[in-house]
This record gives structure tokens, sequence and C-alpha cells, in this order.
């Protein structure tokens, strides 16, 4: 197999062609529209903000930062701002259930003029009542009133009484009632003298008494009716008062509202309630009690006058409260009281007949939030409880306010776990967000993006209110999209790092006195970002320098080679050496993963080892016995070691150890194997490189150093400038490797070997001397067996 | 002060310790056991019908005499609670015979005789009891009948005059009282065809102690007790102030229009 030529400048980073960029600052390039390559996402916004069946509410996918929440909200502003406005919505009192505040649809805009019509009705019922109740014809009337119905409820007694003066009978009135008494000469006759009375004058006496007793009875239990029937009569001529007075005002309301059946319906209950509740009025020096009045107001919910098109709200605290709106209180003298005019609208309400983003994850972390989003979606009405009652906390009587019908459409913003955590554990989930709306995470990088990218940056620039960039400062910022995507055929779409970049460099700019961004101000802002976040990572360096964490990056030795790997801590990564070593003697062909066994190696580490493992079998063991014990370690590793990256690493590694074949300490190795020995691509690969070219420049002058990665990571390949630098000047190579047979001759300098038709490499080659130490193994084991067997036998035997 | 028990009796009560820590006065309150009620409890067929359930029950003296100590009692104890709250002196009489003599033999001329316009008869509806028509022409000096008023306590004190000097002087220096105790403003009320020179209203003023804005001269159109009660409720009247000889009052309808004003009266010889 032909060995791989080392990779040239041009093969390790693609830079921008100035020639595709026609300007010369971005204040040349207008403004982009559309974000560019974000076509899905558009289209499935499209679709799921047109889309009228229900459960079409759409989850927008992305990774954070990503600018899904400036993109989403400039579409749907865009979107709604055709649609019609929805309609207003208010609370007002329900005279028939005083518990459960009733619901009003008003055409948009007409809300506040509905409460202000009602709040000048309360205004004209607080001084026109009262008034009416002052004036003289209904004094007078109820001044005969009470005067008909004293003298009719008087006369009946009087009646009686003088019925008993005529009889000389006095009727004396006792704490609790009446009794009657023989009198004579206005004085009741004493007892002891009543008993020389004739009995035909006592049995005369005592028949008239109970006579008397008898009308006073009837007369007295006539009274309540006659009360009632002037409380009767009384409440008439306040209705009728009031009738007259309301007569005007509500008339003319009726016929204002007209075109609004609910609203009609309510202006007669208010009629109805002020006439049942007309004796409140009559205060005329305090006037009716507040709360009275206040029951003919209107809390108006939802306010859409200075709407234009559908609203599209963001919740940017998505709890329950916020989303269905809430019942207040007001502390009175220590006590909470609450009333219709204090429902406050949540964002549902807001944004009903339109829109509503919310960020997924804000809205699962707040307690009930996601159940009561859900149950609005389903139910199509916001019910307006309060967390405490939905938890079952209280038992407290509070208001039931009519559910308000909702039409909206929600759109989450979260990423893409959330999205398959929620389609997976939540069944509600794919049957309320149908719409799937997939952030790219990265664009083409062709000759068209170009100009679509440098409009992106300036319209990015511009929004930033920051200095144009000059041509170079985009072809640069286009570079490091590349670098940032990990890919020479694209571009990231990461709204965020983008334009934090944009505007440090425009602060570095401004800071240098210039008038436009240039690439040294774009390059500066990376370097600052890098700089930032080095810490840990010069550490780490340092430690390598300073031989306390052991790396050769020169010389040859056997069973140890240079492993790469990489380190995210937050926003940054940087990847380092790891020295990794194994060992190898004659046994049961197990090759044992010292990380996985000490539990510092991830599944996907284990099973790369294990694919090495079976690798070496069926390579060099054909249809024997493969008799080998082996281990690997990523030296001075004490953190956790996951994926299958080292695999090449590992697998030459071990077949040094097992062939005592030096490997060169001047490479160092990244990529994955299959079982045939194929190399495969990994991530991080710029990271990697850089980080050993980092090492070996600190350990001396770098010359002859390289790293072996997979061909297949070539185009991911976006490395430093000092590296490419070096590549140039071949002090610092890197070769593409499609086979482990590359790798091993690279690092070893012999010929792998091919196997012939016997299966049996050629003379001298590294896997003859491979294959023949592990026969040697295999011979080994086999004369131990035998020798075992032989014990056993004899022991056998010896028991007997 | 004349107490029977009655709820308009102890409001009677709380009006007139107002009146005697404004002006120093003390209270003799007096209880009258009713002779004529211990008497009608002592016949074999006595019943009492209830005067609100109508119901009739049997109706003794030891009953009755207990439960005209408690009544006593209770008196005495308010007595002592409104006395209490304004600091002065107290005294409770409790007498038996006639409610209106006893009350006669003990009030003195210079005495101010309060008491409830009506006492246990409220209850079946009656609104001037038997005891203030009996003593509202007898009493030796003012006479105030107290009852529970929806009338503003910034409404005005009406007093009525005539053309009798002496009686318009003795209802002047009643309202003058009144207003001194009250604050309150003052309307003059005369009677038809009554005029009173502008000459004679200054002293009249002074003598009250209002100043110009707190007080106004209206004539009655006429002394139907419909019209008294719409002109009173015109000038927002807390009280009235009138004397048993004025026009008003000699008139055969005197009781029934004591009956429809609500509000209280003061009533001067």
């Amino acid at each position: 197999m032909p060995l791989p030529a080392p990779l040239t400048e041009d093969q390790v980073y693609h830079g921008c062609p100035s020639e595709k960029l026609d300007f010369i600052t971005t204040d040349d390039l207008e403004d982009l529209e559309q974000p560019c390559g974000q076509d899905r996402v558009l289209r499935a916004l499209e679709f799921g903000a047109s889309m009228q069946a229900g459960g079409f509410n759409l989850f927008v996918l992305g990774p954070s930062g990503a600018g899904k929440h400036e993109f989403v909200e400039r579409f749907l502003s865009q979107h709604a701002a055709r649609e019609p406005v929805p309609p207003d919505w208010c609370h007002v009192y329900n005279f028939r259930f005083s518990d459960r505040p009733t619901a009003i649809r008003l055409p948009a805009g007409e809300g506040q003029q509905f409460k202000k019509d009602l709040n000048d009705l309360a205004e004209e019922l607080r001084t026109a009542i009262p008034a009416t109740f002052e004036s003289e014809e209904y004094q007078a009337r109820i001044q005969e009133l009470q005067e008909e119905t004293a003298k009719r409820q008087h006369q009946g007694l009087f009646d009686i009484q003088e019925e008993a003066n005529r009889n000389n009978i006095a009727m004396i009135t006792t704490p609790a009632g009446f009794t009657f008494a023989p009198m004579r000469k206005g004085e009741v006759i004493d007892p002891e003298e009543y008993k020389n009375f004739s009995d035909e004058e006592k049995q005369l006496i005592e028949s008239k008494v109970e006579e008397l007793q008898k009308k006073l009875q009837h007369t007295i239990q006539q009274i309540p009716r006659l009360r009632k029937d002037v409380r009767e009569r009384i409440h008439a001529l306040n209705e009728e008062m009031v009738q007259l007075t309301l007569g005007g005002p509500i008339g003319e309301l009726r016929e204002k509202w007209s075109h609004l059946p609910d609203v009609v319906d309510y202006l007669d209950a208010v009629r109805e309630d002020v006439v049942e509740h007309a004796e409140a009025f009559q205060d005329s020096e305090n006037g009716p009690p507040v709360g009275l009045l206040a029951r003919y107001r209107a809390n108006l919910l939802v306010d859409n006058a200075d709407t234009v098109g559908a609203p599209v709200i963001y919740e940017d605290l998505p709890n329950h409260q916020h989303l269905t709106g809430q019942i207040e209180h007001r502390a009175r003298q220590g006590n909470l009281y609450t009333d219709f005019t204090l429902i406050r609208g949540g964002s549902m309400h807001r944004a009903s007949g339109g829109y509503l983003i919310i960020d997924a994850r804000r809205v699962l972390t707040q307690p009930m939030a996601w159940e009561s989003l859900k149950r609005i979606l389903l139910s199509g009405e916001i019910r307006i409880e309060s967390l405490e009652r939905l938890y079952g906390l209280v038992s407290t009587v509070s208001l039931q306010p009519e559910p308000i019908p909702v039409s909206i459409k929600v759109v989450l913003l979260g990423d893409r776990m959330l999205y398959y955590l929620l389609s997976h554990f939540d069944p509600d989930f794919l049957d309320l967000f149908k719409v799937e709306a997939d952030f790219e995470d990265d664009l083409d990088r062709n000759d068209e993006c170009y100009e679509l990218y440098s409009r992106m940056i300036a319209t990015m620039a511009r929004a930033q209110k920051m200095r144009p960039l000059e041509r170079d400062a985009v072809a640069r910022l286009i570079e490091h999209a590349s670098r940032l995507a990990a890919d020479q055929r694209k571009l990231t779409a990461h709204d965020r790092v983008l334009r934090d970049i944009l505007t440090e460099a425009d602060h570095w700019a401004g800071q240098s006195g210039a008038d436009t961004v240039e690439a040294s101000h774009i390059q500066q802002a990376i370097d600052e970002r890098e700089y930032r976040a080095s810490r840990v990572r010069e550490r780490s360096r340092e430690q390598i320098s300073r031989g306390v964490v052991m790396i050769a990056t020169e010389g040859e030795e056997v069973a140890q080679v240079n492993g790469l790997s990489v380190l995210r801590l937050g926003a940054s990564m940087f990847g380092q050496p790891t020295r990794i070593t194994a060992t190898a003697r004659p046994g049961k062909g197990q090759v044992v993963d010292i990380e996985r066994e000490a539990k510092l190696g991830g599944p996907i580490h284990s099973k790369a080892v294990m694919i090495l493992s079976r690798f070496i079998a069926s390579r060099y063991a054909g249809e024997g016995e493969l008799s080998l014990s082996a281990s690997l370690a990523f030296e001075q590793s004490y953190g956790g070691v996951e994926g299958d990256s080292a695999s090449v690493a590992e697998t030459c590694v071990l077949l040094s150890a097992i062939a005592r074949i030096p490997l060169k300490q001047s490479f160092a190795v990244t990529g994955s194997m299959n079982q045939h020995g194929e190399v495969q691509a990994v991530g991080g690969v710029n990271e990697k490189i850089e980080g050993f070219f980092d090492v070996c420049r600190e350990a001396g002058d770098v010359r002859e150093q390289g790293v072996l990665l997979p061909a297949s990571n070539v185009e991911h390949l976006m490395l430093r400038a000092d590296v490419r630098q070096a590549i140039a000047e071949q002090r610092f190579r890197i070769y593409p490797v499609s086979d482990i047979n590359q790798a091993i001759e690279l690092l070893t300098g012999l010929e792998a070997g091919e196997p012939d038709g016997k299966g049996e490499f050629p003379e001298n080659s590294f896997n003859r001397r491979v294959a023949e130490r592990l026969a040697q193994f295999a011979e080994a084991s086999k004369k131990q067996d035998d020798t075992g067997d032989v014990n056993n036998n004899s022991g056998g035997n010896g028991s007997d | 002060m004349l107490l029977d028990g009655s709820r308009m009796s102890y409001a009677a009560l709380d009006a007139a310790a107002d009146i005697a820590s404004k002006t120093g006065a003390d209270v003799l309150g007096i209880f009258v056991e009713e002779l004529n009620l211990l008497r009608s409890a002592g016949f074999g067929f006595a019943r009492e019908v209830g005067s609100e359930s109508g119901v009739s029950r049997p109706f003794g003296t030891a009953e009755i005499e207990q439960r005209i100590q408690r009544l006593a009692e209770h008196a005495r104890r308010a007595l002592a609670v409104a006395a209490a709250r304004y600091g002065g002196r107290h005294a409770l009489s409790i007498t038996r015979g006639s409610v209106v003599d006893e009350v006669l033999a003990l009030a003195q001329p210079n005495d101010l005789l309060v008491l409830g316009r009506v006492g246990w008869s409220s209850a079946p509806g009656a609104r001037l009891g038997s005891t203030a028509k009996g003593l509202w022409r007898r009493s030796p000096g003012r006479m105030l009948l107290w009852c529970e008023s929806q009338a503003s306590s910034r409404g005005r004190v009406v007093v009525f005059l005539n053309d009798h000097d002496d009686v318009n002087r003795r209802a002047i220096m009643a309202a003058a009282d009144a207003v001194w105790h009250t604050h309150q403003p003052v309307t003059l009320l005369l009677g038809a065809g009554v005029d009173i020179p502008p000459d004679r209203l200054e002293p009249i003023k002074q003598d009250l102690g209002v100043s110009d804005s707190d007080f106004r001269v209206r004539t009655l159109p006429s002394t139907d007790p419909a019209t008294v009660v719409q002109v009173l409720r015109q000038e927002r009247a807390a009280q009235l102030v009138l004397s048993r000889d004025c026009t008003l009052l000699r008139e055969p309808g005197a009781e029934h229009l004591l009956a429809t004003l609500n509000l209280p009266v003061t009533i001067t010889p």
C-alpha cells in the first residue's frame, strides 16, 4: 500500500477567495431579509404559521445561540402583519353567580370604549340615583307610603284600644307586648277589689278580655304582612324611580352596543341590579358603596386597540401565572379580598389570535407551566386558576372567571435533545406540536454562499450598529466560520458566536481608532477570545513542557505512542497529546482496557478496544487461536476517556508491544478504525493538531514532527496560520491515512506487508513480525497448557 | 332622664349623657314601676299577647315583678356606664305609680327632661308613646323627645318661632344651648304670616351664637304635617326646637305632627 503524501498548506485551510467578495465595505451590501441556508426551517415556519388545524404548533429546534428567537420573531412579525387583529376581551361582574365573572368578546379596539362607557355610567349612577332619591317627588311619595302604612298598622291597635276603653278595659303595654285589665277612671282596678265583683261581672269582663285578646292577636299577626306589603311598595317605588333615572343612559348604551348581544344583555343585567340595590344609593352623604359601583365597571383583559395584525408575544418568564393569568388579591386590614377587577390576563390571553413564543426549557422548569400550557392547547380555552388551587393547597372560595376561548399558535424554542425527550416521554407532545422546524447548524460553503453570507454579516453589523467591515475582515470571518463549523465546506450558522466576534472586533477597531473593522480586528477578537479561555490549556501545556506529564516528541519507543484528545471547557475546546502505552504477553486472547477496568473509560472507547482486539485476532491469528494477554492505558490520564478516536493509535501501540518494534514519537495519531483496519473520521481534528503542534513547539524547534489523521478528515481542517506556516516549511507534516498499514509504516518506517494467498505476510515486514511473535505466544501457551495438563493428569493419578 | 328599658330609652340616655358632658349637668334617671302594669298581671285571666308574634301566653305578678326588677337593674347599669363615659354625677330614682305622674313629681322647671319618643310600644309600630303624649304638654321645663334619626350630623338646628315674644325667647334659648353643644347652623322657621324685622334678627343671631353664614330664616307656608316635614327635610334639620305654646303645637293635629317628625324635638314650656 503506497504511503500518503503529507498535506500541503492549501489542503489544511480553505481560504476565502477575495474575488468572490465584490464590495469594499459591508455598507455596500444590502440587508438580508431571510437568513441564508435555513430553507428547511423557513418552510416549516411558513407551514406551521399558516396551518389552521389544531395541534399544528411549532417546535423550533436548534442549538442555543443559533439566533432562533430573533429569527422566529422576525418571521412571525412579518407573517402576522398580514393577519386580522384579534378581538378584545373583558371580564364583567356576573350578577347571577358573583364568583364567576363573565367574559365578553368585543371587536378589536372597542374594549377601551366599552370600559369608558361603563365608567361613565357608574359615575352617572353615583350622582344621578341619589339625586333621584333626594327629589321632592320621591320624598313626598315615600312619606305618603310611610304615613299610610303607619296608619294601617296602628289603626288596628288603635281600634282595639278604643273598643277596650269603651268597655272599661285598659290595654296596657308590657315590655314584650300587651295585656288587658279592667279599669276604672283610667286606672287598672286592684285585683283584690276585682275579687269582690260578681261572677256575672267577672264573666262579662273576662269574655270581653278574651275577645279583645283574640282581636289583638289577629291584628298583630297581620303586621308582618303589612310590613312586607310596605317593603314591596317601597321597593316598587324605588324601582320605578331608578328605572326612570336609568332609562336615558342605559338606553343610549343599549343602542350604541346593539351590535353586541352580550353587551346588551350585560347592560340589562346592570339595570336590574341597580334597581335591586336601589336602597344602597340612598345615602346622599356618602354616596353608594364603592364596592357596588365597582360591579358596573369592566376589566379589560385583552386590549388590541394598538395591535397591528395578529399579536406576536414573547413570554420571557413562562410560569403558570404569566401564561394563564392570575387573580390578584388586595389586603385590607389583614384580610385578602378579590373581585373581577383584579383578574389579570396572561400572555396566552394577549397572544390569542396570534403567536406566542416560549423558550421550551424555561416553560419546563416552571411548576405546572407545561401542564397548563398543554391544557389550554388541548381545551382551546384559558381557565384562570391559581397555582395553589391547582395543587389543591387551598380550599377558600375564590373567583372562577368564565374561560376565554383561545386560538393561538405556540412556538417553542429549544435544543434538539429537549425535542426528542419530549417526543419520547410526553404522550401529548406530538399531538400538540406537530410542526418541527429544525435549524441548520451549518451552511454549505460554495461559490454562491459568499455573497449571501457577506450580506448576512453586513445585516448583523448594521443591526449591532457597528462600524462597517472591510472586505478582508469579512473574508477572515468567513474563514473563521468554517473553522467554527470544523469543515472546509461548511460555514457555521451559529448566530451568537458570529455576533459576539463582530461586536468584539468593533470594539478593537474603536480602540485602534479605525473607521472600519479590518481583518486584523477580527483576528484580534478571535485571539483575545482564545486567550481569555486559555488558562486551563496553558496549565496543561506547562505540565507537559516541564516533564510532569510525559510526552515525547522525538525519538522512537516500543509500546508507546502519542494519542490526541480534545477537552471541551465551556465554550472553548483544545487538543493535547496523551501518551498511550501497551503491554503484551501470551494469554487467552484478551486485551485489557485499563481505562475501562478502572471505570474511567466510556462505552464507545470500550467498543473501540474490542474492535481492535478482534482486528488483531482476525488478521494475525487466522484460523488458529490468538494467544495474547495485552493491556492498553492512557498514561497520566485521571479523567474519563471516551470515544473511539484513539483506536488507530491503540492498535499501533499494541502491535508495537507485541512485535517489540519501536514507534516514532515525533508523530501523534488520531483516527478510529474498523475491524478491517480501515481508518475512519473523528472529531476535533483542528484542535488536536494544533494541540500537538503547540506541545512540539514548546519542547524545542518544530521539525520533522507531524500528525497522522484519517484521510476523510482532511476536509475538516482549518488550521491556524502558524501551523500552516510550519507545514509550508515542511517542519510539520500531516499525513492522511486511510488504512492501519499506512499508519504502521509511517510510525515504524517498516513495510507493513500484505498477506499472500496462504495468508502469510512478507519476510521482514512489520505484520510478519507481529504474526511470528503471536505464534511464539501461542507456542508458549501451548507448552504451558501441556505442562498444566500433565501436572493435572499426574495430580489426578496421584490422587487415585 | 326617663328609663324604661326600651331600646329608644337607652338611645335617649346616650343623648342625655352627651348633653350632660357638655353642660356639666347631673343625670338623674327615673325608672317607674308602672302600677297599672303590675296590677294587670294580678288577674287570674291575665295573658300577654306578644307584640311581634301575636302569641298569647299566661301573665303573672311574680313574673312581671321579676322582669321589672331585671329592667331596673339593667337601667341602673346603663346609666352608670353612660355616666362613666362622661365622668359626671348620676343617680337613679326607682318609683312605683303612674309614669307621667312620677316624672312630673320629680322634674323641676330648670331640668331638661329627656325621653324616647316611644318606649315599648315602638315594637308594634307606634311612633309617639303614651308617656311622651302625657308629658309634652305638662313638663315643667324643657323636654327633649329623642329619636334615632337618620338626619345628618351636619344638619341644622331648626327653631320654630311665631309672633309671641316670650314663647320665641324660650325656644331661642333652648336652640342656643343646642347650637353651643353641636356647633350646627341654624334655621329660623317662621309661622305663616309671622315677620321678624331685620333689626330684631341681629340679637337673635347673637343669642344663638352663630355667624351670618350659619344662619338663615325661612317661612313655613302651611302648618300641615306634610309641609312641615318637607321643609324640615329641605333644611336638612338635625333637630327641631319649638315651644309647646307655638301655633304648631296648639293646633289639633299636634300629636300627629310630633309622631310624623322623624328627628329629635326639644319642646320648651
